[in-house]
This record gives C-alpha cells, sequence and structure tokens, in this order.
C-alpha cells in the first residue's frame, strides 16, 4: 500500500476544471517531482491534498493517507497537516511572522504538533537545516532569503511529518542558495526516510532531486515515471517540447563581426543617501566606478546576485537613474542618466523583466508601441501604422493584434510585444533586463531564438542583466561577473564556465544543477 | 453591464440615487405646486390627493418642497465634488509625477486644510461673504480638494512604480505626459468611488449648513432649510421634520451602497470566481 494515494483529482472553480482526473502515489521514502508551467494546476494539487484550497474550490476525487481517506472536518485535517504532511512554500518572507523570533516560531510547530514521545526541540531542528542555535534568537528580516527558508523546512519538520510538500521552494532564491537548499532537502528526505512531494517549474532542479516524476499540462498528468526515462526519453509532445526548451541552443558561429565601440561605461558611481535629516549614515554605494565598453554587433552579458546593483547601472545607462559620479557615452555622446539628450533616446532601449506590468493596461498595443515613435518627430500616421507592422512581424505576431488590449496575451507574445516595443524607434542598443526569466520554460526557448534573430537581421548590440547562467552562456559573447556594486570577473562564457577566478563566479559555476536527460 | 448586475448593492444603490437625481432634476420642469406659493389657509394639511406630503408652516406643498430640495442639494455636492476633483486631482497627479519640493507642497498644502474642521471654516467663510448656495458650494468643495489630492497621489504612486510608467518616460514623456496619459486612467475607478463618498458627504455638509442657516437661502429651498424650518414645531407636527430627515437619510445611504459596490465592482482583488490568482 502507497503512502500517500491521489486518485481522478479534480478541482473546479465554477464551470472551469482547473485540476482534472489527476492520479498518483507516492511511496514511502520517495522524492517524487510534479512539473509544470504557470497554471497547469501543479500548486492547486498540492493544496488538494493538504487540505487548503481557497474557498470556491469544488473538490472531486479520493486522497488517502496510508489507506484512509482525507478527512472532511477542519479540525481532523488540522491535526493531520504538520503530524503527517509537512509543508514549505515558495516564499519564506511571507510565511514567517515578522513579529516573532523564529526561534520562537519554531518552537510554536513544535508544541501544536507534540507528540508524546517526542524529544525534539529547536536547537536539535534549527542544526538538522544546518543553521545554529543563534539564529533562532533573530527575527525573520534577519536572515537571507536561504536561512529562512531553511527556518520554514525546520518548522515543517517539526510534526515528524512522512510526506513534506515543498511548493517552489527555490523559485526566490540565487543560484547558490538554491542547490544549497536542494541539497538540503535530499539529505533531510534521505535520513528521515520521508517522503518528498516536490513541486516545481524548473525542469533541472526536478531533475536533480527526484528519483519519480509526473508532467502537468493544463490541469492534466500528461507523463508519469521514472526521472532519468521521463527526461531521457520523453513518450508525450508537450515532454518533448519541455524538455527541449530547458536547453538552451548555443548560438549560430556565424556571427558578423564585432564593428566599433557603441557603448562606453566610464567610473559610473550611483550612491544612495541614508539615515535621517541629522546624522547623514554613509551613503550606499549601488554602483561602484564601474567601466567597461561594448562594441557595436556584441552581445554583452552582466550577472550578479541579487541586489549587486546590476539593475542599477541599467537604468542610468537607459537614462532612467542619474549617476552620481562618472559619464555614459553613446556613439560618442556623453552623458550621466535622466540628462540623456533626447535625439540620442531612439538609438538604445529597454526590454523589461515583467511582461505583465510593462503594458499599460487601458491602451491598445498600438498606442503602446507607437510611444517611442514620437520621440523621431514629424512622422505621418501611415508611417506610424507602417513601423509599428514592420515591427510587430518581425518578432513573428500579426498585425491584427495591434488594435488588442495587453491583458488579451499570454506572458511569452508580451513579452514579444515589449521586444517589438523596444525595436520600433531602429535602436543600436537594446537592454535586456532579466528578459525570460518571468517566462514559462517552454517559451523561453522561442523568445531567446527570436532575440538571436532581430540581432543578426538589424545588427543590434545587447546588454543582457540576468542571473541565469545557462541563457548567458547561450547567448552572449562576453560576460561580466558583478557583485556589491563591482564588476569582479570578465571574460567569454567558455573562460568564465571552464575556469572561474572570482570567489563568487567559482560558486556560481560550481551551484550549476546538471543538465538533465 | 453584468458586472454591475453582478453586484446586487451597486444595483440597488445605483437605481436609487438615479431615482433621487431624476426626482430632483423634475423639479425644475415641473412641482405639483410652485414652492414660493405661501397660503396660509392651508398650513399643516396632513397628506391628501391634492398634496401627497402635506404642507408645512406656511401652506407651501411639501412634495413641491422636497423635490427642489433634492435637486438643491444634489446640485450643491455635485458641484462640490467638481471643485474638488478638479483641483485636488490635478495637484496629487502632480505631486507623484514630479516628487520632489511639488509633492512637500502640496502635502503641507493638504495638512493645511485638514487640520481646519470642515464645518467650521465653511461656517467662516459664507459669513464672511454672506450666506448663500453659491458659497456652500465654495466651502465644500475647498474641502474636498485635499481629499482628491491624496487619493490620486497614493493611486498614482502604486501606478508610477510598474514598467509602462518607465517606458513611457524612455519614449521621451515628460511628467505631464506621463500623469494624462498613463497614471490618470488608471487611477480613474478610484476617483469616481472617491467621488461617490464625497458626494454623499456633501449633501451632508450642504444639509448641516443650510440648518444652521449660512447655506441655502429662501425662497430657495434645500433639505437642510426643510429642517430648520420644522424644528420649531417639531413636537406638535413631527411629520414636517421626518420627510426632509428621511430624505436625506435615505440618498446618504443610497450613495454610500453605490460607492461599496463600485468599488466591489472595479477592484479585481475583491472579484469573485478569479481562478488565476490562485493558480
Amino acid at each position: 500500500m502507497s503512502l500517500l494515494e491521489v486518485e481522478n483529482l479534480s478541482v473546479r472553480f465554477g464551470d472551469t476544471a482547473a485540476v482534472a482526473g489527476v492520479s498518483f502515489a507516492l511511496e514511502r521514502g520517495e522524492r517524487f517531482g510534479i512539473i509544470g508551467e504557470s497554471g497547469s494546476g501543479k500548486t492547486l494539487t498540492a493544496l488538494a491534498i493538504t487540505g487548503l484550497l481557497p474557498e470556491g474550490a469544488v473538490v472531486d476525487g479520493a486522497i488517502t493517507l496510508d489507506g484512509t481517506a482525507l478527512p472532511q472536518d477542519e479540525r481532523a485535517i488540522a491535526k493531520l497537516r504538520g503530524k503527517r504532511i509537512g509543508m514549505v512554500f515558495q516564499e519564506p518572507m511571507s510565511a514567517l511572522n515578522p513579529l516573532m523570533r523564529v526561534g520562537e516560531q519554531i518552537d510554536e510547530a513544535i508544541v501544536l504538533n507534540s507528540l508524546a514521545q517526542a524529544t525534539l526541540n529547536v536547537n536539535t531542528l534549527l542544526t538538522e537545516v544546518g543553521l545554529e542555535p543563534v539564529h533562532g534568537q533573530r527575527f525573520p528580516h534577519q536572515l537571507s532569503g536561504g536561512q529562512r527558508q531553511r527556518v520554514m523546512i525546520a518548522m515543517a519538520l517539526a510534526g515528524q511529518p512522512d510526506i513534506l510538500i515543498a511548493d517552489e521552494p527555490t523559485s526566490a532564491l540565487d543560484l547558490v542558495t538554491q542547490r544549497k537548499v536542494l541539497d538540503l532537502i535530499a539529505q533531510i528526505c534521505e535520513r528521515r526516510h520521508m517522503a518528498l512531494l516536490f513541486i516545481s517549474h524548473d525542469l533541472k532542479a526536478v531533475a536533480a532531486l527526484c528519483t519519480r516524476v509526473a508532467v502537468m499540462h493544463k490541469g492534466r498528468l500528461v507523463e508519469t515515471g521514472p526521472t532519468t526515462q521521463v527526461f531521457g526519453k520523453p513518450q508525450q509532445s508537450y515532454t518533448q517540447k519541455l524538455v527541449a526548451a530547458s536547453q538552451f541552443v548555443a548560438r549560430r558561429p556565424d556571427r558578423p563581426s564585432l564593428g566599433d565601440t557603441l557603448l562606453e561605461v566610464d567610473g559610473v558611481t550611483r550612491e544612495y543617501r541614508q539615515g535621517g535629516l541629522f546624522r547623514r549614515a554613509k551613503a550606499l554605494r549601488a554602483v561602484d566606478k564601474i567601466s567597461f565598453s561594448l562594441a557595436s554587433g556584441e552581445c554583452l552579458a552582466l550577472v550578479g546576485p541579487s541586489g549587486c546593483g546590476k539593475t542599477t547601472l541599467a537604468k542610468i545607462i537607459v537614462g532612467l537613474d542619474k549617476s552620481t559620479s562618472g559619464t555614459v557615452r553613446l556613439g560618442g555622446t556623453a552623458y550621466r542618466g535622466t540628462d540623456m539628450p533626447k535625439a540620442l533616446r531612439r538609438d538604445l532601449s529597454l526590454v523589461f523583466q515583467d511582461p505583465f506590468g510593462s503594458f499599460d493596461p487601458r491602451l491598445t498595443i498600438a498606442a503602446s508601441l507607437a510611444e517611442p515613435l514620437r520621440l523621431e518627430g514629424g512622422l505621418e500616421r501611415l508611417m506610424v501604422r507602417e513601423r509599428l507592422v514592420e515591427a510587430i512581424t518581425a518578432v513573428g505576431l500579426d498585425a491584427a493584434m495591434l488594435d488588442r488590449y495587453p491583458h488579451e496575451f499570454s506572458g511569452g507574445q508580451r513579452q514579444r510585444l515589449a521586444i517589438a516595443r523596444a525595436l520600433v524607434t531602429r535602436p543600436k542598443l537594446v537592454v535586456l533586463d532579466e528578459p525570460v526569466s518571468a517566462l514559462d520554460v517552454s517559451v523561453r526557448g522561442e523568445v531567446l531564438a527570436l532575440l538571436t534573430g532581430l540581432q543578426a537581421e538589424f545588427g543590434l548590440s545587447y546588454l543582457i542583466i540576468s542571473h541565469d547562467l545557462d541563457m548567458v552562456r547561450a547567448m552572449a559573447d562576453r560576460v561580466m561577473v558583478m557583485e556589491a556594486g563591482k564588476i569582479v570577473e570578465t571574460g567569454t562564457p567558455e573562460q568564465i564556465f571552464a575556469e572561474p577566478k572570482h570567489r563568487l563566479t567559482q560558486e556560481s559555476v560550481a551551484a550549476r544543477l546538471p543538465e538533465i536527460g | 453591464m453584468r458586472r454591475i448586475l453582478n453586484h446586487p448593492s451597486l444595483a440597488i444603490g445605483l437605481t436609487a440615487t438615479a431615482l433621487f437625481a431624476l426626482i430632483g432634476l423634475l423639479s425644475l420642469v415641473w412641482t405639483p405646486y410652485p414652492i414660493e406659493q405661501i397660503v396660509i389657509s392651508r398650513r399643516f394639511l396632513g397628506p391628501s390627493p391634492e398634496h401627497w406630503l402635506g404642507t408645512d408652516n406656511l401652506g407651501r406643498d411639501m412634495a413641491s418642497l422636497l423635490m427642489a430640495g433634492t435637486y438643491t442639494s444634489f446640485l450643491v455636492a455635485a458641484l462640490a465634488v467638481a471643485i474638488g476633483a478638479g483641483i485636488g486631482v490635478p495637484l496629487g497627479l502632480a505631486a507623484a509625477a514630479w516628487g520632489g519640493a511639488v509633492e512637500w507642497l502640496v502635502l503641507r498644502l493638504s495638512d493645511f486644510v485638514f487640520a481646519f474642521p470642515a464645518i467650521v471654516v465653511a461656517i467662516l467663510i459664507t459669513a464672511l461673504f454672506g450666506p448663500g448656495a453659491i458659497n456652500a458650494v465654495v466651502a465644500i468643495g475647498v474641502f474636498n480638494i485635499p481629499v482628491f489630492a491624496r487619493v490620486a497621489r497614493g493611486g498614482a504612486l502604486s501606478v508610477a512604480t510598474l514598467d509602462f510608467v518607465a517606458a513611457g518616460r524612455l519614449a521621451g514623456l515628460g511628467n505631464l505626459a506621463i500623469a494624462f496619459r498613463h497614471l490618470l486612467p488608471n487611477i480613474m475607478s478610484l476617483l469616481i468611488v472617491q467621488g461617490t463618498i464625497q458626494l454623499s458627504l456633501g449633501i451632508l455638509s450642504e444639509a448641516g449648513l443650510s440648518y444652521v442657516g449660512y447655506g441655502t437661502q429662501p425662497p430657495e429651498t434645500s433639505l437642510g432649510l426643510m429642517l430648520r424650518d420644522a424644528q420649531g414645531v417639531f413636537l406638535i407636527h413631527p411629520w414636517l421634520t421626518l420627510v426632509p430627515g428621511l430624505c436625506i437619510v435615505c440618498i446618504v445611504i443610497a450613495l454610500n451602497i453605490a460607492g461599496d459596490g463600485l468599488r466591489d465592482a472595479i477592484d479585481p482583488r475583491l472579484r469573485q470566481g478569479q481562478t488565476n490568482v490562485v493558480a
């Protein structure tokens, strides 16, 4: 008999079925992964198992734990959660109480789930998840993202559950921490002989952690099987597409040679004033005397952990922020940021990270795309329409879509439209701020291929800002690694990956998850 | 339209408000009797087929007075909202779009206005410039300005952090263009809800000002003025007080229900049956 059996589970909201006919079984000590894109119903499946579904959801089907059906009663199921099933959420900051020391929160979890023979205490749990007793005295905001996730795991372990459900536990963490947390989960499951239900959109994380996987698509299980088999020889077309999309295809070697220097960044520094009115604290240097240059036709990547100042630097380059000192030169004209001459603005554009916030919901796509064209001035209405059609067809979309509104498009389509808006003024340099990290795995590849194609077609230069080393490896001619406002290493992707020199680069390269399949 | 029907409170509130507004507007072209017609011999009549709501202490037809009074109340409150929104919203948008000194000035200005009890300054204004509906409009309108300025600034600040505003700046739009092209349309729903609430507060303020004698002056009438006229005979003829009083209560409740309903209908977070929120 399996530990957890889910049979023909379906979750409905009104007339729409979010999960339909999902069946799987979880053995004791097994590590099982569910993969799916956003909206595929993977999180709802997990919530159905824990009885935490939002109001308005209608559940159908059978969920049995050790042969007994899950109770319908809220009190009974609340007892079950914690004691039998532990859960780790995606965003540890919002799952922890900001006003309680984390030690007390773990202690609370222990008390609520206390068994007669339990000999647990906070310190042993903290040690088990790789923290020190002193961390228990801190508040959530005093811990790093990875430490908070460890605290969440400790709380989930407090009831000594048989099953640990982890819902995207690492997607809010940077690469190095992600690897550490994944290794920790694997260790703990091994040691306690605890079953793991791991939910993620990241194929590599699932492949590294799970022995068996299920692929979910539009509320249905598409394929289930051992990890090596599903990823190595995918049977269904959707799985094949997913596996193919997760491996970035390296760019074509027949690239035109690089031209003259297009962009020059010279000693740019950005400081933020801190502190109160009277006692001025030392200014925070987000960007610290950065200098580099970018040739026309080049694709330069800027990588670094979150908070290292890479987005601030990008904002200065495109003229949304102003440097405290130092200048940027684009095609020979110098500026410091927001004082960028208007004539220069059309030569450079930015593609935003979040495709959902980058279009005004009240304007048609045509109106949004035409916005940058006012930089050119003197364009006739017919000409404007022509340019819009040119841009939207260049990104592989239909000209009829111009009259629609942003909410009618999917994330991938919106990112294409954002690229179209960036291209409409025929710029020389496009700054891409995490261009694919908000997109589903299956469309990432398409968008990157589109970017590569457009670069060849229009002779564009790219400055890519990212923390995704695999994407950078596939796209970039040159990589700069940034930490705490400084560039610590520069080189071609081959050099950086083969023999990283700086400590941060070494750690990041080592933390990459193995290729799947 | 379907969204409105999905919210029964919104439908009820809007219908009731529209009904009162229509009754008020009707008084412009037709009332059962002219409101300034004083016939002492017919005073203090109860409701009858000739006088639906009876007559007051001067023999005026209560139904006619109520219609005209409702019109005055709506007009004063609506003009006051128009003044408040017309000046307050641009101020709030300017504060959000320019920031810095402009924002400081707008906020301190609204603090300054907020610091005085509204009714006291309204009395001050009408005492200085003489009582009358126009001065009541100005007095109530001035107090709507900081309310709208704050709502507009708060809404605009949260919109201004979104990427499409940055995209607009990249496209060379100035602060003015950003404010009117991107910020204003996206905070419109907030402003409409606030407008409904201010409208009901305006009707209350107008009634209050007329009651103390600084608002509408006879021979014009308003609901507050009717209350004032009837208070001397309240113990003998309570009906004369009840009619305008209940009318004020009903209008304010209708507007508040409509405002709450509008907020529910417009705010996507409060909308029911959204699957993509949890998925």
